[in-house]
């Protein structure tokens, strides 16, 4: 007997997965993007941030995981919260999605149990990444292509990857979800279109969520690139490398790239500066080694800024910033990232997360 | 025909366009007319190949003549990969009267006393450009034709355009060119790019350069969209004076293709951090502008307000200098450094 794969689950969440969007809606009330209307919302991308610690991450995460997450460039998304999505039936989703591929490329509905589809899909939970309590474990999804002329022993290549993820995904937030929602706002996919698209609306479809495409802002990116000079102590970024789109006729690309000690030292002057600012300003002397504040961030780019201008009387603040990278890692406006090195995933993907979280439309 | 032959014609004939091949062959001019009416050029490549193989075999020709058609092929298309300049420095007396034929004749035989079997060819092109093709071998295997270096050389400018060079191959070149012109010494000119025309045109000046001294009156814009003569703009002095400025540093017209342009800042942080500017040391980093075309960019820059005008000499350096590569430090200037406007 052939049982579609494609269903829509027919049950009386319905009414009540409607009624939860207005009810958050009101509850989050008319929000701009930077929601600074009402304190409860706090939508807004954080202005101070943990300096990003080395995770000895090797001790909690697999190192096949940590193969597979780091070192590629991904292509992010949002996702809205996923209704009954349960950590425990991934073999059943494995089967599921493998026979909705096979469904997709075919045509034709297909069966779920049968075993020689020419796509496997295996979902799998990757251990040791969830950091707020509240987090859920991260998924990373694979799917492998197995030729129908291979011989049985050929290995199985992997055509397609992808990952969800919530890492210090705002506690208030994801305790306001109702029961049976699992928040895991960021996706990441490497692979082929037809795949990445087989696969979200594999998702939409059994379990009621929205995708939709997450572009890294620049204060995002001058966040990253803030970040990772800041680890320049421990791990050698080698080089923090900006590119700029300038748009004129034709379009200008220009590649700042600073060397990694003097970028470092540039950081440090800009943040004694601003320590000494804030300790005029409040009456005790409170040891803010881990905070990172936005000002800082603004003013070590002002700096950078500055020095360019100075030689070149060109004002870089006319384009736009698409990419930062050192060798911690890259990230682009297009929404791309890749994780070079895994002590600082944790950092990058905290922020991430943020961005994901702000820009899902519920 | 022998086999490095054979596989040489076929890699050129599937390497030329196919509407480039009859007008090539024409320009080589070693088949007759009635000849290139017995070729039909419609064919497959494939075919064509096996017809201008069998006419060759007949003609009993051999490696140079057809590494005469390459040359051939490559003056008119020139974008083989990145060409780099360089400049002969400090010539000998006779250096502005070096003829074409004595050029010809010094140049191969003394590379050919600094490395056996190497294959020059050398062809003169209707603008003063020599064109040498060279392929390497060494003392003990056969010049590799697969891997030609091309080099241009203009007689009486100290301007040499090469690509496809390695570093073992580069001392040898330079002492053969030395030689040949009589002059002392070449460097590296600091300047190279993807498309030949384009060097070519900035380092040597061959575009239209609109360095108006005097104007009668400012410089109209271009595209001039506002008709309506009660409307009037702003900012219409402002703009045609950064219109004017961009041109004077960059020029008028159209202007050549260069693709990049790098420059290595070694300079005491210009920011406004009082610590970061009271220390010693350098900030090291690394400008790199890239577009379709980094003139026009910039010009238009210029003349939109995004840099600053007058433009700063960093920028007007590249057609001025006509180099790409600048090293910039604090200090005076170098021999491949250009003074730092403090």
């Amino acid at each position: 007997m052939i049982i579609s794969v494609v269903k829509t689950p027919r049950n009386s969440d319905g009414a009540q997965r409607s009624s939860y969007r207005q009810s958050y809606r009101s509850y989050v009330g008319a929000v701009s993007r930077l929601g600074l209307t009402s304190a409860l919302t706090a939508r807004r991308l954080n202005t101070s941030r943990r300096a990003p610690r080395a995770h000895n991450i090797t001790d909690k995460v697999s190192p096949e995981h940590l193969a597979v997450l780091v070192k590629k460039e991904w292509q992010l998304s949002y996702v809205t919260p996923l209704f009954q999505f349960r950590h425990t039936q991934l073999k059943r989703y494995s089967q599921q999605l493998s026979a909705f591929i096979a469904a997709e490329r075919q045509g034709v509905a297909v069966e779920v149990e049968e075993p020689q589809h020419s796509f496997k899909a295996s979902f799998s939970v990757v251990h040791g990444m969830a950091e707020a309590e509240e987090d859920a474990e991260t998924i990373l999804i694979q799917v492998h292509s197995k030729h129908h002329f291979s011989r049985r022993d050929d290995p199985e290549k992997c055509v397609w990857s992808g990952w969800l993820a919530c890492i210090n995904g705002s506690p208030e937030y994801i305790r306001s979800l109702p029961k049976d929602f699992i928040c895991l706002p960021l996706f990441g996919s490497s692979g082929g279109d037809p795949l990445t698209s087989s696969v979200k609306s594999w998702f939409q479809q059994t379990f009621d969520c929205c995708f939709g495409s997450l572009e890294i802002n620049h204060t995002s990116l001058q966040w990253l690139g803030s970040l990772w000079t800041n680890c320049q102590p421990e791990s050698n970024i080698q080089h923090l490398k900006m590119i700029w789109a300038v748009p004129v006729v034709p379009p200008l690309q220009i590649t700042y790239t600073v060397n990694p000690q003097d970028a470092w030292e540039l950081w440090t002057c800009v943040r004694k500066d601003a320590q000494v600012e804030k300790e005029g300003e409040e009456e005790e002397e409170e040891e803010e080694e881990g905070i990172i504040d936005i000002e800082e961030v603004n003013m070590f780019m002002q700096e950078l800024k500055s020095h360019f201008y100075r030689h070149f009387k060109l004002d870089l603040s006319a384009g736009n910033l698409v990419q930062v990278s050192t060798a911690l890692g890259s990230a682009k406006t297009s929404g791309r990232i890749k994780i070079s090195n895994s002590r600082y995933m944790i950092s990058t993907l905290t922020l991430l997360t943020e961005c994901a979280l702000l820009k899902m439309p519920v | 025909m022998g086999d490095t032959p054979r596989r040489l014609l076929q890699r050129l004939i599937r390497r030329i366009p196919a509407q480039e091949l009859k007008p090539t062959l024409e320009k080589w001019g070693r088949l007759s007319q009635a000849q290139l009416q017995t070729i039909d050029f419609t064919q497959s490549k494939w075919a064509l190949t096996g017809k201008l193989g069998t006419i060759c075999e007949e003609r009993n020709w051999a490696v140079k003549h057809i590494t005469e058609l390459e040359l051939i092929y490559v003056i008119d298309n020139p974008n083989l990969g990145m060409w780099h300049t360089f400049q002969l420095m400090d010539p000998r007396d006779n250096a502005h009267t070096v003829e074409l034929l004595q050029f010809k004749e010094q140049f191969k035989s003394n590379l050919s006393e600094l490395i056996r079997n190497v294959s020059v060819k050398i062809k003169k092109h209707t603008d003063e450009a020599v064109w040498i093709r060279i392929a390497w071998g060494d003392g003990l295997s056969q010049p590799n034709h697969f891997k030609p270096t091309y080099v241009v050389h203009y007689l009486q400018t100290p301007y040499v355009f090469v690509t496809s060079l390695n570093s073992k191959q580069k001392p040898l070149l330079s002492q053969a060119l030395v030689l040949a012109t009589s002059y002392h010494a070449i460097k590296d000119a600091n300047l190279s790019g993807r498309k030949f025309t384009a060097i070519r045109d900035l380092l040597m000046r061959q575009y239209e350069q609109v360095f108006p001294r005097k104007f009668h009156s400012p410089l109209k814009e271009r595209n001039q969209i506002v008709t309506d003569p009660h409307i009037e703009r702003e900012q219409a002095e402002s703009s045609a004076n950064r219109l004017q400025m961009a041109c004077e540093a960059f020029g008028g017209g159209k202007l050549p293709q260069l693709q990049s342009a790098v420059y290595k800042l070694e300079t005491k942080f210009r920011g406004h951090n009082k610590s970061m500017t009271q220390r010693e040391e350098p900030i090291r980093c690394v400008v790199k502008f890239a577009s379709t075309n980094i003139l026009e960019s910039l010009r238009n820059c210029a003349s939109s307000g995004i840099a600053s005008t007058p433009v700063t000499p960093l920028l007007s350096s590249i057609p001025l200098k006509g180099r790409n590569y600048f090293v910039i430090t604090d200090n005076g200037p170098g021999p491949s450094q250009t003074r730092q406007q403090n």
